[in-house]
């Protein structure tokens, strides 16, 4: 079953055309990548799914029913922009918000409980928001959002501002969530978290799909048309050797993609030739940042 | 439980929890009735002794006559001037008042009188004392004097009086105010409540209209408000906060309402208990005028802070707002600058159509009301008038907020709000 569904959805503000005729579908108990460039009509689509703004035309569902009051509920939302009155108790913040969600506050008060706990703040409890550093606000806003069990989750660079420690938890929660059957929409600037955890991707680009499935086909699709080469010596013969479009560097990993048609042995005998040492030759898929910039032109990612 | 009670709840309670509430609604009633109290308790501890006075006579036969017309008494039973001594045509005039001069200095004597040479004829005498701000004290003494002079004329034209207050007694002419319950005597409290209850109104219109408007900005330049709207629509968002600053304004104007009641009702007791013969005005607002009041503010209110919402929502930092607030503070400004016209004529036609108007009708409504019960249709119609507006208001001042409080940036003109009417 499919746990969103966006049929032919447009918004437009005065000038610009955010989201233009934008189709897709998440399965339930995904993980799903919006990605796009900035600009591209993320944040506008994911605030429609949220009935924060209204399309202009085409539909929207959650979990087979179209968008009401009562659908807010069944979706926890981390927006880009966090926020948490600074003069409240860490512990009413969570209450108060998971009230609105339609949680019962003494429900929610145990909850906000064990939550804390998890993230190593229950001493934080009975604190002013202010008085919390920002990588504990991050992890009080991430509670917020999950604290009402929504089967729905909508997260805009969840993992922005937290430590490698608690981007770890917040890794984990987010599996452990999708394992008891919530649905996630991961909005990240960060192909490598994509690459991680999402199962299936939309890109979008001025406010168009262009690229959309599950994320394995996609990759597949692409072929085994990149290198990747680990290596000791004059790392330029890549570029030298003509036979690929494009060579990034990083320190001693090189990534090329092949032109086509080219037997990669042809670079290994070149690469031999001039004496450099291969400690590593493989032929891969193309990572997904790579797949990025080829569909949205090379903008800025 | 509905989302807007929980949004009311938070707002109500977070803001009668913040130390400026506190301190401005049991600081200010403490801090009035307490320099009341000590300035009633002051006064009357002032007047405890007795003045010491010498009159110098220099025309003689005054004196006796002055003296037995000083017979104020203070509220402890003495009497409120003591003659010490009645010089009458002293040989040396100046070495006499040189020697009173003195005895006023070191405080042997508060005050000497000093009556002219040409006795019946004169136009002045003069009172000479360190404190010659004390209004009543002058007027006791200047009564006395003056009441002397007039009997000692009188007499000179054969006229024998016993009883010279009584005959020179005036008649006053009393204000009587006639209203369809019937007539009361009026004491100019009609007017200073009237003016009492407009100042009122107008301050809490615009604190609480700021309350507001801050509150929607907070919430914008914290950025939670769009999680809140990921749970409540803005128009709950905006009802529960408009309807929790509301009974934040009526938690303090119900604390201030019943001090200034306990005060009206204990206060002279209590300061005449201390010092009988002390009357303090008490001030009786008319039921009908506290019920009118009531209304006025709660309809203002909420045309106002919708008003004032719209604008923090439109905003994005305090300096946008400030420079925004115009349109929402001007017409309160212009209703209570209005105040004179309607206290000249309550019922003339200007009167009447600018207290219709309806962001001018909690303030001239009131005060015409206060002042002269119009007739119940006019009151209805203002009533009903301001419903509509702020029915309109609201609908449009959500919309703004809808839109606005996602907007963020520079701040956008007039223009550009009403544009954002448009948008569905």
């Amino acid at each position: 079953m499919d746990a969103v569904v966006l049929e032919h959805v447009t918004k437009s503000y005065e000038s610009l055309t955010a989201v233009n005729d934008l189709s897709f579908a998440i399965r339930q108990g995904a993980v799903f990548g919006l990605l796009g460039p900035n600009g591209a009509g993320k944040t506008t689509t994911l605030r429609m799914v949220m009935r924060i703004l209204m399309p202009d035309t085409g539909s929207i569902r959650i979990l087979n029913q179209p968008l009401t009051e009562k659908s807010q509920d069944l979706i926890g939302y981390l927006p880009e922009e966090r926020g948490l009155y600074p003069r409240m108790e860490v512990r009413k913040v969570l209450v108060f918000l998971a009230a609105l969600k339609g949680m019962p506050e003494v429900e929610a008060d145990r909850r906000a409980g064990q939550w804390l706990e998890r993230f190593e703040l229950s001493a934080w409890a009975k604190k002013k928001v202010i008085d919390l550093s920002k990588g504990m606000q991050q992890k009080v806003q991430f509670i917020a959002t999950v604290i009402h069990r929504p089967p729905v989750l909508i997260l805009d660079e969840p993992f922005t501002g937290l430590d490698p420690v608690n981007a770890i938890l917040v890794k984990d929660i987010m599996l452990e969530l999708r394992a008891q059957g919530s649905t996630i929409i991961l909005s990240t600037h960060r192909m490598e978290q994509v690459e991680m955890m999402c199962d299936s991707i939309c890109l979008i680009h001025k406010g168009r799909n262009v690229l959309h499935g599950e994320l394995r086909e996609i990759k597949k699709s692409y072929g085994k048309n990149t290198l990747r080469i680990e290596c000791s010596g004059d790392g330029d013969f890549l570029e030298r050797s003509g036979l690929v479009e494009k060579v990034n560097h990083y320190g001693e990993v090189m990534e090329a993609k092949l032109l086509p048609g080219t037997d990669p042995q042809e670079i290994l005998k070149g690469a031999l030739q001039q004496g450099v040492r291969i400690n590593r030759f493989e032929l891969v898929e193309p990572p997904l940042n790579d797949i990025f910039i080829e569909k949205v032109g090379g903008a800025s990612a | 439980m509905h989302k807007w009670w929980l949004i009311f709840k938070r707002e109500y309670i977070t803001r009668v929890r913040t130390k400026g509430f506190v301190i401005a609604t049991i600081a200010i009633p403490l801090l009035t009735s307490g320099i009341m109290g000590a300035s009633i308790y002051l006064a009357i501890r002032q007047n405890t002794r007795s003045m010491k006075i010498t009159i110098l006579d220099n025309a003689g036969g005054f004196a006796d006559s002055i003296a037995t017309g000083l017979t104020k008494t203070l509220p402890n039973g003495k009497p409120a001037f003591q003659v010490v001594k009645k010089i009458e045509r002293p040989a040396s005039e100046e070495g006499v008042r040189k020697e009173l001069l003195d005895e006023v200095n070191s405080g042997a004597l508060d005050a000497y009188l000093v009556l002219p040479k040409e006795g019946a004829a004169a136009k002045s005498a003069e009172f000479h004392t360190k404190n010659t701000g004390d209004f009543t004290l002058e007027g006791l003494v200047a009564r006395a004097v003056s009441n002397s002079f007039v009997e000692r004329r009188l007499g000179d034209h054969g006229v024998k009086v016993d009883n010279l207050d009584d005959l020179l007694r005036g008649v006053d002419v009393k204000m009587v105010k006639v209203t369809k319950e019937g007539e009361t005597e009026e004491k100019g409290q009609t007017f200073v409540v009237g003016l009492i209850l407009m100042m009122l109104l107008y301050t809490m219109l615009v604190m609480y209209g700021i309350v507001t408007m801050r509150s929607v900005l907070e919430e914008k330049t914290t950025r939670i408000v769009e999680i809140l709207i990921s749970a409540v629509t803005p128009f709950q968002l905006l009802a529960g906060k408009i309807i929790g600053v509301a009974a934040v304004a009526f938690t303090q104007y119900f604390i201030w309402i019943s001090t200034a009641v306990l005060i009206g009702a204990y206060g002279g007791a209590i300061a005449s208990a201390y010092s009988p013969g002390t009357s303090i005005t008490s001030f009786h607002i008319p039921g009908f005028v506290l019920i009118a009041s009531v209304i006025y503010f709660l309809l203002g209110y909420f045309l106002y802070a919708s008003l004032y919402a719209a604008i923090g929502a439109a905003s994005s930092n305090e300096q946008d707002a400030q420079q925004l607030q115009l349109p929402a503070t001007l017409p309160l400004v212009v209703s209570v600058v209005m105040w004179n016209v309607i206290l000249r004529d309550a019922s003339s036609t200007t009167s009447i159509v600018l207290s219709e108007i309806p962001f001018f009708s909690p303030i001239l409504m009131l005060l015409r009301i206060s002042i002269q019960t119009p007739p119940l249709w006019q009151i209805g119609l203002s009533v009903v008038l301001m419903i509509l507006t702020t029915f309109g208001v609201v609908y449009f001042s959500s919309r703004i907020y809808r839109v606005g409080i996602l907007m963020y940036g520079k701040r956008p003109s007039l223009v550009e709000i009403l544009r954002w009417l448009k948008y569905s």
